[in-house]
């Protein structure tokens, strides 16, 4: 899962995608609204940290460029204006949460965790799939209760798929939304993390399918 | 009527002067007409008795015995009916072998009355007026003169019933005080049209303030006559001065918000998961200086926004945005929102950013605690708005509600958020007049009643 963050002050941003990273996320950061509107409207990012008060161009216009463009990634607005009109004209704009600073990391990673649950279709925060259960709080994977054991990029593939059961997913997709923009990517990794997950996981749950890409399924 | 009252009507007081004018006007003018004819009148009169006397002074002859007679009578058929008002009479003074008598020839008229006038003795042809008694206890004006014919001296006077004079000058009174009393009347409705008409526009700018306090307008509106151009004018510049000047002070309070809380973030996310003292202490503090910077903020922004008159805000739009932000924002718990309306057009006279922020932070507790379900009414009640937000929550107890709203800044809460948002609430109510209450709601959880003023 891809997130991108908007904040233009660098140690808050800095912060930010350190608690990010560690939850599990790849994480792509922008310090201005120029820069933060290109990457969402260019980037297949899961959802979006925006701040309101950005250089260049503010967080609600970009918001709603992103929104009259079409782009419906979930969008949580993080600023220290907390005024509920202020809260109002954000959601008007086509936020889809507002959390006001200063703010808990725990409270920002349980709002951007139920957006993307929400973005996907799934109602819990437990994502399962057969024996396999992915909890997104914590982010863990446990196959009959059994606790797996994953490396950071093993468990943003899976959880991309989790999130995306039964669809045939691209290695691009995959690449896109396990890695953030600025890093070097192979997509040749993802085969060898699929490989690594099948061998964790029951047989026969990743399929591949010829030219498509990768599926979660039910084991038979 | 006191002069606290004359000052404080305008109306009343042109009114009165004018009204004073026109009686003393009026009253001066009668008075003076009146005499001026009365004058008039006397002049005349004498006059007339004086041609008398000449007329009489003319036919005048002796007979053989030296007794006076006329040659020819007078003329005026009124010396003829007895006491008809006109009278002649000639008195012997003295003449040869003759004894003095009062009325030796008189006319016709005086029947067999004498008159007797104030013995003055008139030199040769000099005339004197009198008033005297006549017949039947009229008075009469008199005119006299002596002549003298070979040895008899002679009292020549010609008199006339004053009230032929009296009458005419009366009736005249009569009808002048009749037609300066129209004139007065017409005048005084002329003064009314005046200062109804004349004064119209401070009535109209009298509307047009109401108008801006009621809510309905931002500014004086409306056509004003040169004179009161200025005043509308500057008012409307104060008004807008006002305003811009509130909007600074929000822009101002948001970005101090900003800049506080960016740094605050800051601090508490660098503290956050250490277990070392100083860490405890950041974030011990930030949690102080969050609740400290939110409630100053909102106490701020309030307090400025009062002072903006003519501000109304429809109930609906108000309450629809926020219904929207917190389906959004509380999406995951599944609450049911109802809005229930009692008019489509409720209004509440204040700013929108302070409706939101009551509201906002009413509607915010009542997700909160909310199991499934919060509903929103809105009534008018004369000029007072109540707005009812109850949910299905665990409620308050009754002995914690008062403590709720009262709490303010406090820096042992447990729950971040709770308890500071009604006390803020309360706050700008009562600035704007208002209150909010707490009761238990008929859905289990907390009823809060927030009343404020209407715009109606």
């Amino acid at each position: 899962m891809r997130i991108l963050v908007v904040e233009d002050e660098p140690t808050l941003a800095a912060q930010l995608a350190e608690g990010l990273s560690s939850a599990g996320y790849a994480v792509d950061v922008a310090d201005n609204g120029v820069d933060a509107h290109f990457m969402g409207d260019t980037e297949p990012v899961d959802a979006v940290v925006l701040d309101l008060g950005l250089p260049r161009m503010d967080g609600i216009t970009v918001l709603k460029k992103w929104r009259a463009a079409g782009r419906t990634m979930p969008v949580l607005i993080l600023t220290a204006r907390d005024t509920w009109h202020e809260k109002v004209a954000g959601i008007d704009a086509g936020a889809d949460d507002y959390l006001t600073k200063p703010f808990h990391m725990e409270e920002l990673l349980a709002r951007l965790r139920a957006l993307i649950r929400r973005a996907s279709g799934h109602a819990s925060a437990e994502l399962s799939c057969g024996p396999l259960t992915l909890d997104t709080r914590a982010s863990r994977a446990t196959v009959d209760g059994q606790a797996l054991t994953l490396t950071s990029h093993e468990y943003r593939v899976l959880a991309y798929l989790m999130h995306h059961q039964g669809e045939a997913v691209s290695r691009t997709d995959l690449v896109e939304h396990i890695y953030a923009q600025d890093f070097d990517r192979d997509s040749n990794t993802v085969e060898v993390f699929i490989a690594r997950l099948r061998k964790k996981l029951p047989p026969g749950m990743i399929e591949t399918v010829r030219g498509l890409g990768y599926r979660l399924v039910t084991p038979q | 009527m006191t002069s606290a009252t004359l000052r404080g009507s305008l109306r009343l007081r042109l009114l009165l002067t004018t009204l004073v004018w026109i009686v003393a006007s009026i009253v001066i003018a009668g008075w003076g007409l009146g005499s001026l004819f009365r004058s008039h009148v006397e002049t005349q009169f004498n006059a007339e008795l004086g041609t008398h006397l000449d007329q009489l002074t003319a036919h005048l002859v002796l007979d053989g015995q030296g007794r006076p007679t006329l040659s020819v009578p007078l003329s005026d058929p009124r010396f003829n009916r007895p006491f008809g008002g006109l009278y002649w009479q000639i008195d012997r003074i003295a003449g040869p072998g003759m004894p003095p008598m009062e009325g030796a020839l008189r006319s016709r008229s005086l029947w067999d009355q004498v008159l007797t006038v104030p013995v003055d003795m008139p030199k040769n042809g000099e005339v004197h007026q009198h008033r005297i008694a006549g017949p039947d206890g009229t008075t009469l004006g008199a005119v006299e003169r002596t002549v003298r014919i070979d040895d008899v001296s002679l009292r020549l006077i010609a008199a006339a019933d004053e009230s032929l004079m009296i009458e005419p000058v009366s009736r005249f009174k009569g009808a002048l005080w009749l037609a300066l009393g129209v004139l007065g009347l017409g005048l005084a409705l002329a003064a009314l049209l005046q200062v109804v008409f004349g004064l119209a526009p401070l009535r109209q700018l009298r509307n047009a303030l109401g108008q801006v306090r009621s809510g309905d307008t931002r500014r004086l509106e409306g056509e004003f006559p040169a004179e009161l151009m200025p005043l509308v004018e500057e008012f409307n510049s104060v008004l807008t001065q006002n305003a811009e000047v509130v909007e600074r002070a929000r822009t101002q309070a948001g970005n101090l918000a900003h800049a506080l809380k960016t740094p605050l973030s800051v601090l508490a996310n660098a503290a956050h998961g250490k277990d070392d003292k100083l860490a405890q202490l950041v974030a011990g503090q930030v949690e102080v200086a969050r609740k400290q910077v939110d409630y100053h903020l909102a106490r701020a922004q309030a307090a400025a926004s009062v002072r903006v008159p003519g501000a109304r805000t429809p109930v609906r739009v108000a309450v629809d945005g926020l219904v929207r932000t917190m389906q959004r924002i509380y999406a995951g718990r599944n609450l049911e929102l109802v809005f229930h309306p009692v008019a489509p057009d409720l209004m509440f006279r204040g700013e929108e950013q302070d409706l939101q922020e009551m509201l906002g932070n009413l509607l915010d507790n009542a997700c909160k605690w909310a199991v499934s379900r919060v509903e929103i009414y809105a009534r008018i009640d004369g000029d007072r708005l109540d707005i009812l937000i109850e949910d299905d929550g665990p409620g308050i107890e009754p002995d914690q509600r008062e403590a709720m709203i009262r709490r303010g800044v406090r820096a042992d809460e447990q729950v971040p958020g709770t308890g500071l948002g009604l006390a803020i609430v309360d706050d700008l109510a009562r600035l704007y007049g208002g209150q909010v209450t707490l009761a238990e709601s008929p859905l289990g959880g907390l009823a809060a009643k927030l009343t404020l003023p209407a715009s109606v």
